[in-house]
């Protein structure tokens, strides 16, 4: 597979030239690989610490945030947090150390499992149930449902999704992502079918294929889709279900950006994601694909805008506040949707996958009623990247 | 806009060493090929006695440059021997060394006041006869690259004093110590082509190189000192194109097509000595250093085994010795290779430092698209290659590679991709 190394001339003897025994009395072999003969410091270990860091960092502060909730099931919402963390990282870790030794062609990558582990927690959803959304269809969120759920999630996507896929070649999706769509599938599916919802929808979530709003009042909305008092749904959703505040635009703007007491566990505080990211990006500058990120939330940004303009919204915050920041959009934004493997190598191709994914995920969420649909549109970008690679738009140098 | 990647220098210390006489060989090892182009023959068998200086290998053809010998000496033995400019062993002309010194007839000379009125031709011809090639690393016969057609108008002359390679310290120093004579050899190689602008290139961190150029340069007409800031794939022709002249040479013309010649210190210098002093080029300034206690500047004869230099500086513990820079330079399988005219350094790595990284699969993170200075994609041309698709790699234009290995040094999976990419373009 590599470039085989030059050969060693044989030595001829009948020399008077004096043979220089140097460095082979030792009997040891120079050493002889192509140029370069230095490396840089980065490696794919240091990447991955790197990276498991940035994330346990955003998932210690979920767990801080959310201790202050117990669920009806009597869990303790931070507890519940940390011991997914715990399942899905160990299982990772130990799954991946037991095939590295069965399978002969497969490496432990401890770190690289341990990062899975975390991104498999950051992207489940946990949570109060049965509040103002209704039930949660399919989605168990809490415990000790969710321990199980997390555990199967991990297991089905380091074994299938990471091992499997990783001996075709190359990953086409991101394991996390794709394990987790398939395992809560019978649950989501039917708001696949549905071109959208109100209210009374499938989901039971809003539909926003419509005006909407940051009032909290209920109001009519002519009967056709769209929920003038989504800022309404977004308080009572995400703010401390001990709390019974209505709401004003400035504390449902607190909670998008601060404290989100329900959703993807990674994204409960979307200034931690976007610091722990940042950081991230800085300290392994140019290792990370940022321009993914970068081009996914201004391009969120500038779709919701111009549907607010479009649907004729009562505000031009709600939509925003919304598809930018609920923890699904933030936390796949920094730490899924740059996963190198099932994303695109060059630049360009990097911001041609944020802008699709943005503009996928606006969709889904829009008409498709399925909040969360950034996971839907992260998988069908993962698998445009081989075509997405295949552009080329700058040309080598002095051609 | 330029993919440039930062390698660290490494040059603190080297950088402050003067340059010091290594002794001559008791033994040559010179071989008969240090050039590219057409191929040398001796022109000395085994038994003959040489002086310093004279012709010994020689090949009547249009691309070609002699080798002179380095010592006085018998020759005692035609043989292959391996070495740094081939992949593989090449003849070499073994001479041992009498010790007398005898010097064979220098070079036809000029003064420095008639410079101006010699012809070209004449130039050229010393140029050619003192064998003077690229020392940069290329090899390429310089009486042959300064033989500009009088069609093509030269407008810049660059002075490469940007030794990019880490380590490297011998361009460094051939500046600060031999700097008159540069400006005697940039003299020459301007009037060769026709007085276009000179600009002397080189790296604001060679703090102690850059006053003495400008003071040197001063007074020479239509001349320009530019000490920037330069990454390490600057160093090219090509790039330096770019960072100091604004544009991209295009791709697979000669330099001179473009209106530019980019020419190395180290070759300026050996034009100067050659030209005025009639000096042939038997030695060069090669940097020692890596993994060792006391990195140098020797002044060493071609021909010089390596196995002589370390052992006079009493190193004998690496793993690995490089020849011609840790980026674009080659490992020795022996340490019997002698010096060459494109020795620009030897650099011995410790044992811990020569263990080859163990290459894993690509994580595509594309750190080498961005990294690459032309802008190739050699994780799609490593990809190719190791499927044996060469078409498909030429299709990414693998032919455009210089070499510069930052894919590979940047690559967080160590996976050898320039030597890949390498592989294909030399099958082109
Ligand atoms: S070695 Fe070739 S492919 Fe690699 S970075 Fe340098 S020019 Fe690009
Ligand atoms: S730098 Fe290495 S790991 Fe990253 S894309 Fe290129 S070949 Fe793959």
């Amino acid at each position: 597979m590599f470039p085989k190394k030059f050969n060693k001339p044989p030595l001829k003897d009948n020399t008077s030239f004096e043979k220089v025994k140097l460095m082979s009395e030792n009997s040891n072999e120079l050493v002889v690989n192509p140029a370069p003969h230095i490396h840089g410091p980065m490696t794919k270990n240091r990447m991955m610490q790197y990276t498991f860091f940035a994330i346990l960092s955003t998932l210690i502060v979920s767990m801080v945030l959310w201790s202050q909730v117990t669920t009806p099931s009597g869990w303790n919402l931070g507890l519940t947090l940390a011991i997914c963390t715990v399942i899905s990282v160990g299982l990772a870790v130990a799954f991946d150390f037991l095939i590295g030794k069965v399978a002969s062609d497969s490496e432990v990558n401890t770190w690289s499992a341990a990062v899975f582990g975390l991104i498999v927690t950051g992207c489940y959803t946990l949570g109060f149930p049965s509040m103002a959304i209704g039930a949660e269809m399919g989605v168990p969120v809490e415990a000790p449902l969710a321990f199980y759920y997390v555990a199967i999630i991990t297991v089905l996507g380091l074994v299938v999704f990471k091992k499997v896929m990783g001996l075709a070649g190359r990953k086409f999706v991101n394991p996390a992502a794709a394990a987790k769509f398939l395992v809560l599938l019978p649950g989501t599916a039917v708001t696949l079918l549905t071109s959208w919802h109100s209210i009374t929808g499938m989901l039971s979530v809003p539909s926003l294929n419509g005006p909407i709003g940051l009032t909290t009042i209920v109001g009519s909305n002519g009967g056709g889709a769209g929920y003038p008092a989504f800022g309404g749904y977004l308080q009572s959703c995400y703010q401390l279900p001990t709390s019974m505040d209505i709401g004003t635009p400035e504390s449902i703007t607190q909670i998008m950006l601060l404290t989100k007491y329900h959703g993807w566990t990674g994204g409960a505080c979307s200034i931690a994601v976007i610091i722990a990211g940042t950081a991230l990006f800085i300290l392994g500058r140019k290792y990370f694909k940022w321009r993914i990120t970068a081009s996914f939330l201004v391009s969120t940004a500038v779709l919701s805008l111009i549907l607010s303009v479009a649907f004729g919204d009562a505000d031009l915050i709600a939509r925003l506040l919304f598809e930018l920041f609920i923890g699904s959009s933030i936390f796949m934004a920094f730490f899924m949707a740059t996963d190198p493997a099932t994303t695109p190598y060059s630049g360009v191709g990097q911001i041609i996958f944020g802008v699709g994914l943005a503009v996928l995920t606006v969709i889904i969420q829009t008409f498709m009623g399925f909040f969360g649909g950034s996971l839907l549109a992260l998988l069908i970008m993962n698998l445009l990247t081989p075509a997405i690679d295949k552009i080329r738009i700058n040309k080598p140098f002095g051609r | 806009m330029a993919n440039l990647v930062h390698i660290p220098e490494q040059k603190e210390v080297a950088r402050k060493t003067p340059i010091e006489i290594f002794p001559d060989p008791k033994i040559a090892v010179v071989l008969t090929n240090q050039q590219s182009g057409a191929t040398n023959v001796p022109l000395v068998k085994v038994g003959d006695v040489v002086s310093i200086g004279q012709k010994i290998a020689d090949v009547q053809a249009k691309v070609s440059a002699p080798v002179h010998s380095p010592i006085s000496g018998t020759v005692i033995k035609i043989d292959n021997v391996y070495n740094s400019c081939f992949e593989y062993p090449t003849e070499a002309i073994y001479i041992e060394n009498d010790g007398k010194k005898t010097k064979a007839k220098p070079l036809n000379t000029i003064k420095e006041s008639e410079l101006a009125s010699t012809k070209n031709e004449e130039l050229l011809k010393i140029i050619r006869e003192a064998g003077i090639v690229g020392m940069g690393g290329a090899g390429f016969p310089t009486s042959v690259k300064l033989a500009v057609p009088a069609d093509k108008p030269i407008k810049h002359l660059l002075v490469n004093g940007a030794e990019g390679e880490p380590y490297d310290t011998a361009d460094e120093r051939v500046m600060i110590e031999r700097t008159a004579n540069l400006v005697r050899g940039v003299r020459v190689v301007r009037k060769l082509l026709g007085n276009p602008k000179v600009i002397v290139v080189t790296k604001e961190s060679k703090v102690e190189a850059v006053p003495k150029l400008q003071e040197a340069f001063k007074n020479e007409p239509d001349t320009e000192v530019r000490a920037t800031h330069l990454t390490y794939q600057q160093g090219d022709a090509g790039m330096m194109q770019k960072a100091i002249l604004g544009y991209e040479p295009i791709a697979g013309k000669r330099s001179y097509e473009m209106g530019t010649i980019v020419q190395n210190v180290a070759t300026i210098n050996a034009i100067a000595n050659a030209v005025f002093d009639g000096e042939p080029l038997i030695s060069r300034v090669a940097a020692l250093n890596g993994d060792i206690p006391t990195p140098k500047n020797l002044m060493v004869k071609i021909g010089t085994p390596i196995s002589e230099i370390l052992k006079a500086n009493s190193i004998t513990d690496c793993g690995s010795v490089v020849v011609g820079g840790m980026m674009m330079g080659v490992q020795l399988a022996t340490l019997d290779a002698p010096v060459t005219k494109r020795t620009s350094s030897i650099l011995c790595l410790n044992k811990a430092h020569a263990k080859a990284r163990k290459p894993t699969a690509c994580i595509h993170c594309g750190r080498c698209v961005s990294a690459c200075p032309i802008r190739l994609q050699p994780v799609a041309i490593y990809n190719a290659v190791i499927k044996g698709d060469f078409k498909k790699a030429e299709k990414l234009w693998a032919q455009d590679c210089i070499m510069c290995g930052t894919c590979s040094y940047v690559c967080p999976a160590n996976l050898p991709l320039a030597s890949n990419v390498k592989m294909a373009r030399n099958s082109q």
